[in-house]
């Protein structure tokens, strides 16, 4: 096995444990906020790897741009929706869920 | 001026179009439509001139913001993973010291992808602002992120 395909595999690897984990965090997180944070934070990670063992793969100087470009589109809009929803969420009056407080 | 910011917002959004369809032709129908109506928006929602730009500073906040984004996916990726996340999650309000426009709107995405802070809300005068963990110094984070900003933008911070 050359040493890109090897790369690519492990950025690849990598980014679907990313997106699993943040699957996870989606289902076990208390409530709409908490679980935007994950889908933010760790989807995008995600998807950065993802992107970075796929430009191992790219047939061209193209197609590499066009990566970049779709992974810098995806970031901006999955921030911003994130912001919009937490919006939405307060304006509704959902309350944040809490850390019950800890026994001494 | 005007002309030259339209002009390179056009150039800009080509750009991205011919690489978007990887520099085929069948599809320009469809661009120069596109193109159009992203030039549009884009004179609408940040009118020309207005803002200048620091390439030194964009490097500078890229940095920070490539290795902070790195470290809070980990960090939320372990929380959900480990059997008991220890969340401490609440809602802040910080006052803002950029000036409003294109800076705000960078401040609230960025933030949105940095370790522990989501913005959920944004008034004239402040940010609101969810953290995962309130034991952790978000409003130093917040500071540093704003200073990045200014120094790319161009901008001075006002008093808070």
């Amino acid at each position: 096995m050359e040493i890109p395909e090897l790369l690519s595999i492990i950025f690849l690897v990598t980014g679907a444990a990313f997106f699993m984990a943040g699957t996870i965090g989606l289902l076990r997180f208390p409530d709409v906020y908490t679980r935007l944070h994950v889908l933010a934070k760790v989807d995008n990670l995600g998807l950065g790897f993802i992107i970075l063992g796929l430009l191992f793969q790219a047939p061209g100087l193209m197609a590499a741009l066009k990566i970049i470009v779709i992974w810098l589109l995806a970031l901006a809009a999955s921030s911003t929706v994130s912001f919009l929803i937490a919006r939405q969420a307060l304006n509704r009056g959902v309350a944040p869920w809490k850390a019950k407080e800890q026994k001494i | 001026m005007i002309l030259r910011t339209v002009f390179l917002r056009i150039v800009l959004f080509v750009a991205a179009w011919w690489v978007l369809t990887q520099g085929r032709t069948d599809s320009w129908g469809v661009g120069l439509i596109s193109i159009a109506s992203a030039l549009i928006v884009s004179l609408i929602l940040l009118p020309p001139g207005l803002f200048r730009f620091s390439f030194a500073g964009l490097f500078f906040f890229l940095n920070y913001f490539l290795s902070q984004s790195l470290k809070a996916g980990i960090q939320v990726a372990l929380m959900a993973v480990r059997l008991n996340p220890d969340l401490h999650p609440s809602i802040k309000l910080i006052s803002l010291r950029l000036p409003e426009g294109l800076g705000r709107v960078i401040l609230v995405n960025t933030l949105n992808l940095l370790p522990g802070t989501l913005s959920a809300n944004l008034t004239s005068s402040s940010l609101c602002l969810h953290v995962l963990d309130e034991r952790q110094p978000n409003e130093a984070q917040v500071r540093d992120i704003e200073k990045l900003i200014a120094h790319m933008l161009c901008v001075e911070l006002e008093e808070s």
